[in-house]
């Protein structure tokens, strides 16, 4: 939570949360601390040492440099193909934003996926511990097998990244590529970001470049008022959504979500 | 097969999305994760790679396709090419798409009752060879090769060189026509003019600004990830400026620091104008004033630095940025500022595209596009704008004697429709066939090609093609059941690029050519196959054998003919890697100044020719004899071009700008030697758009665009990339224009124009200009499969519940071609997609 103070812009999230942070710290830091060196081979960086540590902590995040977005969709369909997601649902997804009357106009993009909370809401409303924080690396993630498909925890995320698999009929989402992340690869829409935008690393590392790149810009997370604690953090993110045309001077602004949801959250 | 997984594994370690932090300490900490691996989601166990390359645009990436159980399941970039730095678009990696689409056609297919009705019967490919050998042969043996007409569209280049460089000409017809007219061949004829025959590459590793007209190099270039990567890198890592001149907000133009709006077609005088101010303000001083001493500025080629100077102030002198404000709408004040900063930032990239040259000046405007790079001295050096390297394939030539070849003159459009027509005019062949005069082909075939939705006039191209008594006989070759195919008489099975083996040859922004190969992830689905293994059953059929029985064993040998991939390793190498580059090549920059000697000029047969500075080679050249040589000039013998060894630039002999198609000089010629013969000025003018002059009301300027997960013809089919196109089924109007037309968002209007109306539903955006409706060029789709047009294609095949019902959009996008003419830019022939003019009503 460390990265969180640094917020410049997120002092008011920060305070709304503070209640709430405190009471799960204990197990939070419990949780996030390996005895042994089982985390090490998950960590992303080079540096030798690493192998050495004792007591490595793991808490995996991503950056996303919207500066470096070209909004190509390209992490959209690398994350359909990499799990077969039916249409209709999103793992991932690119939202664009666009402001400003003409001739003063801009358009910017918001790439989206599950922001594996350090307080996560589906965890706390899961009623079958099928939505869980998995203790290694702080990735929340979905058993299948014991989803019931309730459809509380998609009501619980502030920030949509949860849909119904209307093949499978379970609960899914964004799992920061588990499967690739435990054998050494970056999720695929990180291997696949065409801008660079899309950066993934150990948050519980100082000098992993995550980081780095949090703790030399300006940066901020989605929807920090609902006292998440998000571990995907945005660099020049324009969070604007359509109850801000109501501001005199916003006046125009389009979202498009570029998927079957509509409406940013 | 060869153990490919582990030699990936072995090239494969990258840096991946780590930008390059401020202290050196950080830089040590930059990520290397493995690339080139891949593992199923649920079982874990890895997925087995196959190294190709991407052909559902003309980038052609280098991506590595990953098999689970023999299924393709997923497709990245290939980390080991420095072309792509290991990327993929969305369009690429939905290729999975296609190989498994539903609507496939998989059988050859031999149509029933009438044409165009839609009923069909399977046949075997036995029997469909069969026939067009028939066909084929009987013209060949009366003597009449050229009535079988191919025409394609984005090929690979193996399929290039082995069907229209072997198959055809050893059959015997030069009726061939490509795609080129309906994107590339205005910028393709304003750089023949100038500098030759290259394409052009920008370098953005080393440049310091962007300058931009027309291009949406964010979304939709023919070099898409290679340039948008190093873009993206250049502006977060580097702070390059760029500035985009648009009609219409791109992503490209979202991206720049500055989106200047600009008033559909005219561009042309913006750019003047800025030529103007670099003339006038002497910022052309140092690095231009050096480039032009490689320049034709005036008819003399002896003239000297100063008189270029002076006839380039001469002629710009009325251009003024308050003449090209009144034309474009853009301030005087902004282009003068602008000017400025990029004159004096060097080097600068001048990029465009076609925003700027699908429309009546065209040509003009790329060569005032190219005389703004050239007097900055912006050409063909480290950041501005290059000549585009290419991989050179030495490949097999098939049978010795081959028959000289016939053609039908129907390639290069009606009499006076455009002065050169160096690239054929592929949008008036119907028309032509219609007319009639120049002879009609009795086998029309067409492969990677959609002639009746990628053209304009919809409507025409259909009732021309569905014509028994215009066309005897119709051939489609294509994977996919599209708007085209439903006319053809026979349509045949091709196999989609993961199945097939190819060369591939992409430019390379980094200036060092890449050598790619395409080869099979599975084996062709169904009975369908490869075209190119079909040319070379073909030509046994007809018993002139090519030389080699297969595309992979023309692949084969071309990987073990051409010089750096036989370096590497020849064929066996290219499988593993798929993509490799020399390794001791330098980046080629200012190839032009390459010095010629004394040894390399007294050869047989080279002439020197005062009038232009040439020296030429009137041998090669084809010319009857020296005296001939000599008393015609290089300038008005034909083909002098094909001759051309080097240019005399003061007292030194030069490699220069090899002319390609023309018989212009070795010079960079702002003047054309080519255009003053033709009746033209020499030097870039603007010429309004002569229908835009006098607008009624109602009526509104149509421009088209891409947007970046689609593709103009060939991706539709790709759920993955409809769905996120959902949102683009909108025709985009500006609220002034709206308000004037008593329209508001969502409302459905009508686009009228001779040809007849399309209907459409509106955004009322500020991200266009007044006056104009933007469309996106890839949309209603009336055929190509359920996801494209919610139809299904003969033989469809039914999906299981739940996926059956899946699909949660709807195609309620227009197709703009139904009321787009076939009109083409008066110089080269280009189909003008930027400036029709549409009647607007409220539906």
């Amino acid at each position: 939570m460390k990265e969180q103070d640094k917020t410049p812009d997120d002092r008011r999230g920060f305070v709304m949360a503070l209640g709430g942070a405190i009471a799960t710290a204990f197990a939070a830091i419990g949780s996030i601390i390996l005895p042994g060196s089982a985390a090490a081979s998950l960590l992303d960086d080079e540096d030798e040492n690493d192998s050495e540590k004792v007591g490595v902590k793991v808490q995996y995040g991503m950056v996303i440099d919207v500066r470096r977005c070209i909004g190509c969709h390209a992490c959209t369909v690398a994350c359909k193909s990499e799990f077969d997601v039916p249409p209709g649902v999103n793992r991932s997804w690119v939202e664009y934003t666009e402001k400003g009357q003409y001739p003063n106009v801009g358009r910017s993009f918001l790439p989206r996926l599950c922001n594996h909370c350090s307080e996560p809401l589906c965890v706390d409303v899961c009623p079958t511990n099928a939505t869980y924080r998995r203790e290694q690396d702080g990735i929340i993630a979905v058993d299948h097998g014991v989803c019931i498909a309730c459809k509380y925890c998609m009501h619980a995320c502030p920030y949509d990244a949860r849909f119904l698999d209307p093949v499978n009929e379970w609960v899914d989402k964004c799992d920061f590529c588990i499967h690739r992340v435990s054998k050494g690869l970056a999720p695929s829409c990180v291997n696949t970001c065409v801008g660079g935008a899309r950066i993934f690393g150990n948050l519980a590392d100082p000098d992993s470049a995550v980081s780095m790149l949090i703790a030399s810009n300006r940066v901020s997370v989605l929807r920090s008022e609902m006292g998440t604690f998000p571990n995907v953090y945005y660099i020049d993110a324009d969070f604007t959504d359509e109850v801000d045309r109501r501001r005199p001077e916003v006046r125009e602004v389009r979202v498009i979500t570029h998927r079957r949801h509509k409406e940013r959250t | 097969m060869i153990n490919r997984r582990n030699v990936l594994k072995l090239g494969a370690t990258t840096a991946i999305g780590v930008p390059l932090l401020k202290t050196k300490k950080a830089r040590a900490h930059q990520v290397e994760y493995e690339a080139g691996r891949d593992y199923a989601y649920l079982s874990g166990t890895e997925r087995d790679p196959v190294a190709t390359t991407c052909a559902l645009c003309p980038s052609r990436c280098a991506a590595i396709a990953y098999k689970e159980n023999d299924y393709v399941v997923k497709i990245e970039g290939n980390p080991a090419s420095k072309r792509t730095m290991g990327k993929l678009c969305a369009k690429g990696q939905a290729g999975v798409n296609q190989i498994y689409d539903p609507d496939r056609i998989l059988t050859p297919l031999k149509r029933k009752g009438k044409r165009g009705e839609g009923k069909w019967e399977k046949i075997s490919w036995d029997t469909a060879l069969e026939e067009i050998t028939d066909r084929l042969k009987k013209m060949r043996d009366q003597g009449e090769p050229e009535k079988f007409m191919f025409h394609h569209g984005w090929i690979s280049a193996s399929a290039d060189r082995l069907i229209n460089k072997v198959f055809l000409p050893a059959y015997g017809t030069g009726t061939v026509a490509s795609n080129s007219c309906l994107g590339q061949s205005a910028r393709l004829t304003a750089h023949e003019l100038t500098w030759g025959g290259y394409e052009d590459s920008w370098d953005f590793e080393n440049t310091r600004y962007v300058l931009n007209f027309g291009s949406n190099v964010m979304e939709a270039h023919t070099n898409h990830v290679a340039l948008s990567r190093r873009l993206s890198i250049a502006q977060v890592d580097r702070n390059v400026k760029m500035v985009t001149f648009d009609v219409r907000l791109s992503n490209t133009g979202s991206k720049s620091d500055v989106w200047i709006q600009i008033q559909p077609g005219t561009d042309c005088a913006v750019v003047l104008a800025m030529c103007h101010v670099i003339m006038s303000e002497e910022l052309y001083r140092g690095a231009g004033e050096e480039f032009l001493a490689f320049c034709q500025v005036t008819p003399d080629p002896n003239a000297s630095t100063a008189e270029k100077v002076r006839a380039l102030k001469d002629h710009l002198a009325s251009f003024t940025p308050e003449w090209a404000e009144g034309i474009s709408g853009v301030p005087a004040k902004q282009i003068r500022e602008i000017t400025v900063e990029f004159a004096n930032t060097r080097p600068a990239c001048v990029i465009s595209s076609r925003g700027v040259s699908a429309q009546h000046n065209g040509v003009q405007a790329e060569r005032a596009i190219q005389m703004l790079a050239a007097i900055t001295g912006n050409i063909d050096n480290p950041g501005g704008r290059c000549l585009g390297v290419l991989p050179e394939w030495h490949y097999p030539t098939g049978p010795e004697e081959k028959p000289a070849v016939r053609k039908l003159d129907i390639l290069n459009g009606f009499e006076g429709e455009s002065v050169l027509a160096a690239h054929d005019i592929g949008h008036q062949v119907f028309n032509m066939i219609k007319e009639g005069s120049a002879g009609r082909p009795e086998v029309y075939m067409w492969y990677n090609y959609n002639p009746v939705f990628s053209n304009g006039n919809s409507q025409r191209n259909i009732d021309i093609l569905k014509d028994e008594s215009l066309i005897p006989f119709t051939v489609a070759v294509t994977p996919f059941y599209d708007e085209s195919a439903a006319l053809a008489d026979l349509i045949l099975p091709d196999a989609m690029y993961l199945e097939c083996f190819d060369f591939e040859d992409g430019i390379s922004p980094d200036q060092i050519a890449e050598y790619a190969i395409r080869q099979p992830v599975v084996p062709p689905s169904g009975e369908a196959r490869d075209f190119k293994d079909v040319c070379c059953e073909l030509a046994e059929r007809m018993e002139f054998p090519l030389g080699f029985d297969s595309a992979e064993a023309f692949v084969e040998q071309t990987c073990n003919l051409t010089p750096v991939t036989k370096k590497v390793g020849g064929f066996n190498a290219m499988t593993t890697l798929g993509v490799r580059s020399d390794q001791e090549a330098k980046p080629t920059f200012y190839s032009y100044k390459k010095l010629i000697n004394e040894e390399q000029l007294n050869k047989e047969g080279i002439i020197f020719d005062e009038a232009s500075g040439v020296f030429w080679n009137w041998q090669q050249a084809g010319v009857q004899s020296e005296q001939d040589a000599i008393k015609q000039g290089y300038r008005h013998s034909p083909d002098a071009h094909k001759g051309y060894v080097a240019q005399k630039i003061g007292d030194k002999v030069y490699s220069g700008f090899k002319p390609a198609r023309t018989n212009k000089s070795g010079y960079f010629e702002i003047y054309s030697s080519t255009l003053i013969e033709k009746g033209l000025p020499a030097l870039p003018v603007y010429t309004s758009i002569p229908e835009h002059k006098e607008l009624k009301d109602n009526e509104l300027i149509l421009t088209t665009f891409r947007v970046n997960v689609q593709t103009l013809s060939r991706t539709q089919n790709c759920k993955w990339l409809d769905e996120i196109d959902v949102e683009n089924d909108h025709g985009w109007i500006n609220p002034k224009t709206a308000k004037a037309l008593d329209l508001s968002d969502g409302d459905w209007v009508k686009l009228k124009t001779d040809l007849g109306e399309i209907k459409t539903h509106i955004i009322v955006t500020h991200n266009v200009v007044p006056g104009v409706i933007a469309i996106s060029s890839h949309g209603g789709r009336w055929e190509y499969g359920r996801y494209a047009s919610g139809k299904k294609a003969p033989y469809g095949i039914e999906l299981q519940a739940p996926y059956d019902s899946l699909m949660w959009w709807e195609n309620e996008k227009a197709h703009p071609n139904w009321v787009i003419d076939n009109v083409s830019e008066p110089i080269s022939g280009q189909q003008r997609w930027m400036d029709t003019v549409v009647t607007v009503s409220k539906a």
